[in-house]
């Protein structure tokens, strides 16, 4: 029994995996820009910000949480990096700043929602606008531009052939897999979601774990900022509308359930593909931008019907 | 394994609907130049008009069009991954309406390195960002946004008796084609200092926050009587919002863009003018340049499309 349950709960990244590369497949079929290594990197380039939100997301929706501030968090991150860069820190300081906002705007969050014992959408729908106002606010509404070259190269730089961006990506989905697998702190954050009850019971700070959650999700927000700041040349206040609803989707094609205790980062790696491919070939074959949004939405509607599906089978 | 078919029959289904919108542009582009026009957004009557003045340039021209655009205006880093996938489509030539003056530049960049000539259309590229960047852009295709703003300005002194509380709606901070738009504005009213200018404020160029902002400021400023909004969707939330405070025709609005509901609008006197841009022309003209560069010609670096005021 458990080790059928061990084989659905791997199995799941594939079957998510082989919905991409059977969409790689066909969009290839249909154009011959798609596969070629200048656009594969180039979809990957697109996918860097999407995905690295999408992780912090993917650990809130396993604790059976939900943070909607996280695209506004990205904007306020953003210009309070710029400004620093325009003050001119020193480039890991203002990264740490940026990073930094994020943590901190992400654990008052965790607070709200653990102290203050707010549900997790109300907290973060609050956090959502006051971030949102604060980047307004610090920047007069402008957005912040023009940088150096060493800060551009964070987004537009390549190690070897492959993007700088593409392989933070890399890095931070290693070390959130690292994380949720194999630390004590990972199987907390599937308790807490699984069932809070029970959990409690059993010991898990559920608090402390709360707090540390929504912190990382902010401080992705963050580090998705500085990949955003870099890529434009510029940070703006109006950054990242809608970002959080992109990430959910993410997390959520990856077979994340919102219902809690359920999720992979590396599923939600494959959904945040899943997008950004489906957003490319539709580019390239020239479809209709008005179509693209009906896809995508599809896309995510197809993904968890067929997950409840599947569950429904297993039991 | 079940759970394995239905999710393939669900890929198939997603596969076969792409297919059916692919192969008709898959089809039809065979061995002819290709253009990619992106613009801001498709949900702006504004670039609605120029798409189709586009699309009617392409035909006649024998040219495939390819017409992409984010869903939301602001959205800068959508337009920017747009552009990118549209240089791996290899498209001839890329025409460009900037959802930000300076955040286009590195997209500029990428098509430069992949030898595709930019046209930019509609808004100005930041100049300095450009030449500090070492990019560069075959033309600029657009109206004079100051000589607009400097239209609208000169028409409410004549209309108001050189005298008025005005309000006035901004696009996005820091958009150039506001900022130019405005500073037109202002530098016609200046020689007037009886042309007082109670609020100015930013509604994004959208029409909800052009309601809003506009409640905002007559709940603040309850004696202003001229407002002049930097958009005709500004302008329009605007309208509702004084006609919601039974103020019609008491406040003289004038709007920029001159879309057709606006045009309805000061035909009823609900707006008493708006500064026409030609966006159908704008496009026409964006795609004739296309493919005028496509054979061999080199423009000038900026093409004026004509501006005028519509009472």
């Amino acid at each position: 029994m458990n080790l059928r349950r061990a084989i659905i709960s791997y199995a799941r990244p594939f079957g998510t995996l082989a919905v991409l590369v059977a969409l790689g497949g066909i969009i290839s079929v249909l154009t011959p820009y798609f596969l070629t290594v200048p656009n594969l990197l180039n979809v990957a380039q697109q996918t860097v910000i999407n995905a690295v939100i999408a992780v912090g997301m993917t650990l809130v929706i396993i604790s059976a949480g939900i943070d909607l501030s996280v695209g506004s968090i990205l904007a306020f991150a953003g210009v309070v990096l710029a400004q620093a860069l325009h003050a001119g820190w020193p480039l890991p300081l203002a990264i740490l700043a940026g990073v930094g906002v994020g943590t901190a705007c992400g654990l008052v969050n965790g607070l709200l929602i653990t102290m203050g014992r707010l549900p997790p959408f109300i907290a973060t729908l609050g956090m959502m606008s006051v971030a949102r106002g604060a980047a307004l606010l610090a920047t007069g509404g402008r957005p912040v531009s023009g940088f150096g070259e060493s800060f551009r190269w964070l987004a537009n730089g390549r190690l070897a052939t492959v993007p700088a961006a593409v392989v933070l990506m890399l890095l931070v989905y290693a070390a959130a897999y690292f994380v949720l697998r194999r630390t004590k702190f990972g199987r907390y954050v599937y308790a807490v979601g699984g069932n809070e009850e029970a959990a409690l019971l059993s010991g898990v700070p559920v608090g402390i774990c709360k707090i540390a959650i929504y912190g990382s999700c902010g401080g992705l927000a963050g580090l998705a900022a500085v990949v955003l700041t870099s890529r434009l040349n510029s940070a703006q206040p109006i950054a990242g509308l809608s970002y959080e609803l992109d990430a959910i989707a993410a997390a959520v094609i990856g077979g994340a359930s919102l219902m809690g205790g359920e999720g992979s980062v590396l599923g939600t790696l494959v959904g945040a593909l899943i997008m950004g491919v489906l957003r490319n070939g539709l580019n390239l074959l020239g479809v209709s931008s008005f179509v693209q949004q009906v896809f995508i939405g599809v896309v995510i509607i197809a993904a968890v019907l067929l997950d409840m599906l599947f569950k429904q089978r297993k039991r | 394994m079940n759970s394995f078919f239905s999710r393939f029959f669900v890929v198939a289904l997603a596969i076969g609907l792409i297919a059916g919108c692919g192969r008709r542009v898959a089809d039809s582009g065979a061995g002819r130049p290709v253009v990619g026009l992106v613009v801001k957004t498709l949900n702006n009557p504004f670039f609605i008009d120029m798409e189709r003045g586009a699309e009617e340039a392409a035909r006649s021209r024998g040219i495939v069009l390819l017409v992409q655009a984010a869903e939301r205006e602001v959205d800068v880093e959508r337009q920017m991954q747009i552009a990118e996938n549209l240089i791996q489509r290899k498209v001839s030539v890329l025409i460009i309406a900037p959802s930000g003056s300076r955040e286009i530049v590195p997209v500029i960049l990428k098509a430069n390195r992949a030898g595709i000539p930019v046209i930019i259309v509609d808004t100005r590229v930041d100049a300095a960002e450009l030449e500090s960047a070492g990019g560069r852009i075959a033309t600029f295709i657009g109206s004079d946004n100051y000589e607009g703003g400097r239209l609208a300005g000169q028409f409410l002194v004549e209309r108001m008796g050189s005298r008025a509380r005005l309000a006035v709606l901004e696009g996005i901070p820091g958009h150039e084609t506001s900022d130019a738009r405005l500073r037109g504005f202002r530098e016609a009213l200046a020689p007037y200092p009886e042309m007082m200018v109670v609020a100015s404020q930013p509604a994004n160029w959208e029409r909800d926050q052009g309601y809003n902002v506009c409640q905002n400021i007559l709940q603040a400023h309850p004696d202003v009587n001229a407002l002049f909004a930097a958009s005709d969707l500004m302008a329009l939330g605007a309208t509702e919002a004084i006609a919601a405070a039974g103020l019609t025709r008491k406040i003289t609005v004038v709007g920029f863009d001159a879309i057709d509901e606006a045009r309805q609008a000061v035909r009823r006197g609900a707006m008493a003018g708006t500064v026409a841009q030609n966006p159908v022309r704008m496009g026409a003209v964006g795609v004739e340049w296309a493919t005028r560069i496509l054979g061999g010609e080199t423009p000038p670096p900026t093409v004026a499309v004509p501006i005028e005021l519509v009472k």
